[in-house]
């Protein structure tokens, strides 16, 4: 409410006083979140500037590139390199279809590396064409705010540009951590990994979470043998404990080596590669160590302490509901945010924030029923609550409806794996809270689903939805038996 | 996909122990059937529990029957019958209504032809079309054909192929027909479980109540005639030289210049297969585009990415004549002219259903000018102990559907809760390649059903493609209501359609606005995405001038929001 207020007496002042900034909004960071907000702020008649690093597909604290982690770094080099992964096991399966292939089939990582460049090189160039499309102009170098109206720009050959804003958004996003183990400098994070000379032979992965199972699946499904080391009993945390064991038996079945309850004490070069110790005394011998041990908030050279804007104790900019820092004149969005840190999520962000400053209508990003999917293979999706969290937040009693099936195309490939699928209901009300899937297509199948559940859906609607047959995803519409009922009402709410 | 329910079919007894709970039940009467009278007979029940010869291998306390369709005036007698429910057919709709009726209690028989991959009057199989000669094999084929598109993917992504990937044809019938045949037995094994009890053998209708299975004759209270559709070939000559789609599907050998004659979803199915499986491929349509009845925009979109990778399309040219050459080659003879040395003709010009020989028209089951069988919206017939489900009634002719009018048909029966199918938003998929999939109206439809629309499309060359370098595209298309912002119609072609569609269709069943699809995030990055992430429409149709004056208004009011 008192936002609100706060908003509107500043719109009354931009009338008055418009004439004495150089820029309504100056953006740090042209990734998903920054552009959006540029372009979105823009398009509302806002003069916007934004400056970003140079392009380089690894970043650090002065190489970045338009486009952010998303293009250069995440989401799009990830996704390639699990196409061109993927295409391991498919010809596999197309052997029982009757087509003959070579018995060792060759494989060109550097061919797919170069074109990975070219595509991540192409997008750069639209995002940039975006942005001055939109009329915002666009600075390459280092900024750092100076004051809550005042940003400065060191750019490449270390003159400095300062500007007056309006208002300032921070956007500029994570970076991958390392952890502080000996001989950590040998180990790589997922930008290197995206960019590697050589396809690893012998891959080992520490980390439980999406990146790590992501790394894991491509590097297997090229011919690597891979070893995945994560500390808890499974991958994946936060997901459906039914769906984690689902993506572990899958890894697993696949020929990742999986260590659960496992970590790395040290890792040492020698001639046969790096030397890696686990807290279970055992040594392997890899010529790649990935560090998937999360990401932390690019925070620290933006000077943001020294104007007053708060950060958390992981770094991260603390935002009110409408993305406002405890300075009135920054706003902050995306992963340097540490919210949900998805493309969507801070694509969302930065469209609320530019109609809230510049829209006139203030909105808040909405964070239930965002879907994500983690691009394994098989991918894993899902959309609301998982059993557990339902169970937690329930009033009354959970109804769970699972289907495990084998999908129709394995029936003639003769590979053995299962699809699993998953939906939890409030027994109470009918309505779907959360839906899983880990199979082929998952991610594509989740997006209408997620639409579904955006709105409410209840199980009735969805058994009252003719199936597209033959799909895997039409056993959504088609569950009709409870597979189990969770009686939660006078239930003490506590977890494992 | 269905090869669960197969594998563990689930048994309802939840729903048996409502029923009973529920006990005694008045039933509302449904309009269309209320010249007849309905009540429940506990005594009845009773009954028939002594009665009925046949006893399920598991439970049931209790016979109930919902509906009772006899004239209740006393001029006939409680009759007793061999069985509650006598279904003629075995595919989708046939299995789903007699397994369901026997779920909720009733004795129930079902009659099907024996098993062959090619269907004749003598010749069928447990499973029906769908999973015999339809949806499943031709999926399995389309899963077979995509790979050569894969492996040209795969060359963008690295991968290399010393010698160029040939195609065993035999190696895929076999492993096909093993699939067959082990769904054929799961779907026994499924009937069999329910305590229905499967006789093999080409039934007929004798009288309301009887059925004669190759001579012997059974009793029923109601029978359920579910006997589908079978490929309809055009009186031309030469007819006897082509194939339909239940040849197609179980050819000897790969035919190396195949003909396909018809523009439907059949044609381009098989039309995909063959081509993948590098066959040449000719599609001869008597129209100038594709899938008559799809939206506009998907019909030449389709059209387009078909004949990029490979297959010739003749449009506007209906068959004649189909000639035999000494060389064994055929012609074909059309409209426009004549072309030669083709291996194969396939004709994919339509189903029909199955209603001849099946004594309806003695009984006095009507029948439509196509062959249908006509039913009112509970699936009965103009007999009222004779009800039809499926193809053979030509109403929307698809498995999930089928299965949903034998659902609605079980309940009606056996569960006192009259039920009609719900023919809205039935979403549907085309196995072309690419695919197609849509729900809802197509935009000429939704134009004249509500005047003013929305439309929204995206015409996207997919992150795969940029990487394979091959010309794939996908296209999407909303179309929303401009008065209730209801999203009316949901079309796609590309990679993934058929899957991508069946969420949307939940949320379009739902009668989900525009708006709801704006406010989920999208899942990064897919294709799927796309379809929460359209912004501005690509055109507003408004229909009279008056009505445009008010959109504007509207529009202006709706800006300002």
């Amino acid at each position: 409410m008192a936002r609100k207020m706060l908003v509107d007496e500043e719109m009354n002042q931009t009338n008055q006083e418009e004439a004495h900034y150089d820029f309504d909004l100056f953006v740090i960071g042209a990734g998903s979140g920054g552009v959006r907000a540029a372009r979105f702020s823009a398009n509302y008649g806002a003069k916007v500037g934004i400056c970003e690093l140079p392009f380089h597909p690894i970043s650090s604290e002065v190489i970045g590139g338009v486009g952010g982690t998303c293009v250069i770094r995440g989401c799009v080099p990830k996704k390639i390199l699990v196409y061109g992964a993927a295409f391991g096991s498919e010809l596999e399966d197309a052997r029982n279809y009757g087509w003959e292939l070579n018995e060792k089939l060759d494989f060109n990582w550097k061919k797919l590396l170069h074109k990975k460049t070219d595509e991540i090189i192409r997008l750069n160039g639209i995002y940039k064409r975006l942005l001055s499309n939109a009329g915002v102009k666009l600075f390459e170098g280092e900024g750092k705010i100076v004051g809550p109206n005042e940003v400065e720009v060191t750019q490449l050959d270390g003159t400095k540009l300062s500007y007056s804003a309006k208002h300032i958004l921070i956007a500029t996003g994570s970076r991958a951590h390392r952890p502080p183990i000996p001989g950590q400098e040998l180990g790589i994070t997922s930008d290197e990994a995206l960019s590697l000379e050589d396809l690893p032979k012998h891959a080992v992965v520490l980390g439980g979470g999406y990146i790590a199972v992501e790394f894991a699946s491509i590097w297997r499904g090229l011919g690597a043998n891979v070893d995945l080391f994560f500390r808890k009993e499974l991958p994946l945390r936060g997901f459906d404990d039914e769906m984690r064991a689902v993506v572990a038996r899958n890894l697993e079945r696949r020929g990742i080596n999986l260590h659960p309850q496992t970590n790395l004490t040290e890792l040492i070069k020698t001639d046969n590669g790096i030397k890696v110790t686990t807290d279970h005394g055992e040594e392997l011998i890899a010529d790649v160590v990935l560090f998937a041990t999360g990401r932390l908030p690019n925070s620290k050279r933006l000077n943001l302490e020294a104007v007053g804007v708060e950060l958390d104790n992981t770094g991260a900019v603390k935002v009110d509901e409408y993305s406002r820092t405890s300075i009135p004149s920054v706003w902050a969005v995306g992963d340097v945010t540490n919210r949900m840190n998805l493309t969507p999520v801070a694509l969302m962000e930065g469209t609320c924030f530019a109609k809230t400053v510049f829209g006139k209508e203030p909105s808040k990003p909405d964070y239930s029923h965002v879907p994500c999917a983690v691009f394994s293979i098989p991918p894993l999706s899902v959309v609301g609550l998982s059993e557990e969290q339902a169970i937690e937040q329930a009033n009354g009693d959970v109804l769970v409806f699972t289907s495990t099936f084998n999908p129709m195309k394995n029936t003639v490939s003769g590979r053995q794996e299962k699809t699993v699928m998953k939906l939890v209901v409030d027994a109470e009300t009918d309505k779907v809270l959360g839906a899983s899937m880990c199979g082929p297509d998952a991610p594509e199948i989740m997006q209408g689903i997620a639409v579904a559940l955006q709105c409410g859906a209840t199980k009735a609607q969805f058994d009252s939805t003719v199936g597209i047959h033959p799909s895997a995803a039409e056993e959504f519409v088609t569950m009709r038996s409870v597979s189990r009922r969770i009686t939660c009402r006078g239930k003490p709410k506590t977890n494992l | 996909m269905a090869t669960t329910s197969f594998t563990a079919p689930k048994l309802s007894s939840p729903t048996f122990q409502t029923l009973c709970r529920n006990f005694p039940l008045s039933l509302p009467i449904p309009k269309t059937l209320s010249s007849f009278s309905f009540h429940l007979s506990p005594f009845l029940s009773r009954f028939h529990l002594h009665h009925h010869h046949y006893h399920p291998p598991r439970f049931h306390p209790r016979r109930l029957f919902a509906v009772r369709a006899e004239s209740e005036n006393g001029a006939e007698p409680i009759r007793h019958y061999d069985f509650d429910l006598f279904t003629i057919g075995a595919g989708s709709g046939g299995v789903r209504a007699s397994r369901f009726a026997a779920n909720f209690g009733a004795s129930v028989a079902v009659c099907e032809l024996p098993f062959s991959t090619i269907s004749s009057e003598t010749t069928g199989g447990v499973g029906g079309t769908c999973v015999l000669r339809g949806c499943v094999p031709k999926k399995l084929m389309v899963y077979a054909s995509k790979y050569s598109h894969e492996f040209d993917e795969s060359n963008g992504f690295g991968w290399k192929y010393d010698t160029e990937p040939k195609h065993d044809w035999s190696t895929l019938m076999a492993n096909k027909n093993a699939e067959l045949q082990r769904l054929t037995g799961i779907y026994k094994n499924i009937l069999n479980k329910a305590g229905v009890t499967l006789i093999e053998g080409r039934g007929k209708i004798v009288d309301p109540h009887t059925v004669d299975v190759d001579g012997k004759l059974y009793t029923a209270r109601n029978i359920l005639i579910s006997v589908g559709g079978r490929p309809f070939i055009p009186d031309i000559p030469g007819r006897e030289y082509a194939i339909d789609s239940d040849a197609a599907l179980d050819l000897p050998s790969k035919p190396e210049k195949v003909a396909i004659v018809g523009g439907g979803y059949i044609a381009l199915e098989f039309a995909g297969i063959f081509n993948g499986l590098t066959s040449e491929v000719h599609v001869f349509i008597r129209q100038k585009k594709v899938l008559r009845g799809f939206d506009e925009e998907i019909r030449d979109f389709v059209g387009e990415q078909m004949a990029l990778r490979g297959i010739q399309f003749h449009t506007e040219e209906s068959p004649q004549a189909i000639v035999k050459s000494a060389d064994g080659s055929l012609s074909l003879k059309t409209n426009k002219g004549t072309i030669e040395g083709f291996s194969h003709i396939m004709l994919a010009t339509g189903r029909r259903p199955n209603t001849k020989n099946l004594g309806l028209e003695s009984v006095g089951v009507k029948i439509n000018k196509n062959g249908a069988i006509e039913v009112d919206e509970y699936s009965r017939t103009t007999v009222p102990s004779i009800w039809a489900v499926g193809d053979v009634t030509d109403r929307i002719n698809l498995t999930p559907v089928a299965l949903m009018e034998g659902a609605a048909l079980a309940k009606t029966l056996f569960q006192n809760e009259p039920t009609k199918p719900d023919y809205r938003a039935v979403p549907s998929a085309v196995f072309s390649q690419p695919p197609i999939g849509q729900v809802g109206l197509t935009e000429e439809q939704a134009i004249k059903e509500y005047g003013d629309i929305d439309v929204y499309t995206a015409n996207f060359r997919p992150l795969k493609a940029t990487l394979s370098g091959l010309p794939d595209r996908v296209f999407m298309k909303l179309i929303v209501c401009a008065k209730t912002n209801k999203v009316i119609g949901l079309h796609m072609c590309g990679e993934d359609s058929a899957e991508i569609a069946q969420g949307f269709a939940v949320a379009v069943k739902a009668g989900l606005t525009k708006a709801d699809f704006d406010a989920t995030v999208g899942i990064h990055p897919t294709s799927a995405e796309e379809f929460v992430t359209m912004r501005s429409p690509t055109r507003k149709i408004r229909q009279s001038s008056e009505s445009q004056g008010n959109m504007g208004h509207e529009a202006k009011t709706a800006a300002g929001v």
